[in-house]
């Protein structure tokens, strides 16, 4: 079973369990969410092995800070992704500079992955933000998928499409607040 | 006074924290602000809410078992011990039977007795494992058995739920014997059982290990009362190290108990 049949009411009633330290909760949870989890690991990191260290310390913060969960800022799935994806891009910091950007094809990122996973549902949020997406200047629009997906820095982002990094900064700085305006339109 | 223009670059930083477009530092400072004041965690967690969807778009991938167990051996979750050997060695089980009130464990026992009797000790095998396939599959638990220490290990090797007034108890099956309890198990912490000596004689290439969920504190009449949903052989390890044990796998059937 994996989260794309979970609702988010039982993700929020299970983080909740795990803050009161509930083991059973905790695995249950493990159950329904490591395959999204290890998923967002293996796409940012590119490497099983750090993929799997990585997705280790997700859950272990997880136990340990699921009491600061809040579910009136934002949902069981969005806080465990976000802590997946900030624990993944710590550690494309703690890689020592360009050991692997090389390697990486960025260029098949944007279409590969575009959609929602086969086998998902698009979720309504999903859709919305993908419509907001398409509204943006191409070159902006792929460059925060690629922020997204990839975890890479303004810098990082600027050498790859080969611009200023005042540019790339500018072409982000845009799509976000692009962004921002027509999803709460 | 803070112009819109001010107030669009403050809110800018918490969407480029959460996209990920930041360096070292700023991200630590950001982590910092974020931490302490609860305006920049609410911007920042609207940000979240905003564009955590796009991770929809990334393919799920089940981790590999072990990981589960890695994670619990790092939390340090250790076994609970009293109440997890279960109806056989519970220090309960032998003050009914030494008082003569145990009549639902009497089968049990028989079981026991009979099979102590009947049944010439073989030759101890120095380490054997048993991986205890649920019934769709998957594995389950893996058991590793330390004879020279009289004692099994039986670590899930994935997470499963239970309902909260059951629990997984784990059974010996040796041939033409009714199941032996073994002990309680859990379904998401590894859990030592300590064995006794005529339950180590017993065990052996030809005997298979089955779990069966039971009443909160194990079956209550000593014999299995629950369905099965895992068994596996135990197979001998032969000389291999304890952590590369040869794992046999059975084909598990209801007919086991």
């Amino acid at each position: 079973m994996n989260d794309t049949v979970t609702d988010s009411g039982t993700l929020e009633r299970l983080l909740a369990q795990v803050a009161l330290r509930d083991r059973n909760a905790f695995a249950e949870l493990y159950r329904h969410i490591s395959p999204r989890l290890f998923g967002v690991c293996l796409r940012m990191l590119g490497d099983r092995g750090e993929a799997e260290e990585v997705l280790q310390e997700v859950f272990i913060a997880i136990w340990n800070r699921a009491d600061g969960f809040n579910p009136t800022l934002a949902g069981a799935r969005t806080w465990l992704t976000t802590l997946t994806r900030n624990r993944a891009i710590d550690r494309l910091r703690q890689r020592h500079a360009d050991s692997r950007t090389d390697s990486f094809d960025f260029d098949s990122l944007p279409d590969e992955g575009r959609g929602p996973a086969a086998h998902a549902e698009a979720s309504e949020d999903y859709r919305r933000l993908e419509h907001c997406l398409g509204k943006l200047d191409p070159k902006h629009c792929r460059s925060v998928r690629e922020a997204f997906f990839t975890g890479a820095t303004y810098k990082e982002l600027a050498e790859r499409s080969q611009v200023p990094l005042a540019t790339m900064k500018s072409w982000i700085r845009r799509a976000l607040l692009q962004l921002r305006t027509c999803l709460e339109t | 006074m803070t112009t819109p223009t001010d107030e669009e670059d403050r809110d800018l930083r918490y969407a480029e924290y959460v996209l990920g477009v930041l360096d070292s530092d700023a991200r630590g400072a950001l982590e910092r602000e974020i931490a302490r004041n609860r305006e920049a965690s609410a911007r920042t967690a609207a940000w979240s809410r905003r564009l955590a969807p796009l991770a929809d778009e990334i393919v799920p991938e089940t981790p590999p078992p072990q990981l589960w167990t890695r994670i619990l051996k790092a939390l340090e979750f250790s076994a609970p011990t009293a109440g997890a050997v279960g109806p056989w060695h519970s220090i309960r089980l032998w003050r009914a039977l030494a008082l003569g009130t145990g009549a639902l464990l009497a089968a049990a026992c028989a079981a026991l007795v009979f099979v102590f009797v009947s049944r010439p000790p073989v030759p101890p095998i120095p380490f054997m494992a048993a991986t205890i396939t649920e019934t769709d599959g998957q594995v389950g638990w893996t058991a590793t058995m330390d004879i020279s220490k009289a004692r099994m290990i039986v670590v899930p090797a994935v997470p499963q739920a239970v309902q909260p007034n059951r629990t997984p108890e784990l059974w010996l099956i040796a041939p033409d014997r009714r199941p032996i309890p073994v002990g309680l198990i859990s379904t998401h912490v590894p859990i030592t059982l300590t064995l006794s000596a005529s339950l180590v004689e017993l065990l052996g290439p030809s005997a298979r290990l089955a779990v069966t969920i039971e009443p909160r504190g194990g079956s209550p009449t000593g014999q299995p009362t629950g369905p099965v949903v895992a068994a596996g052989a135990i197979g001998a390890a032969g000389a291999a190290p304890p952590t590369a044990v040869a794992m046999r796998l059975a084909r598990p059937t209801r007919s086991l108990v």
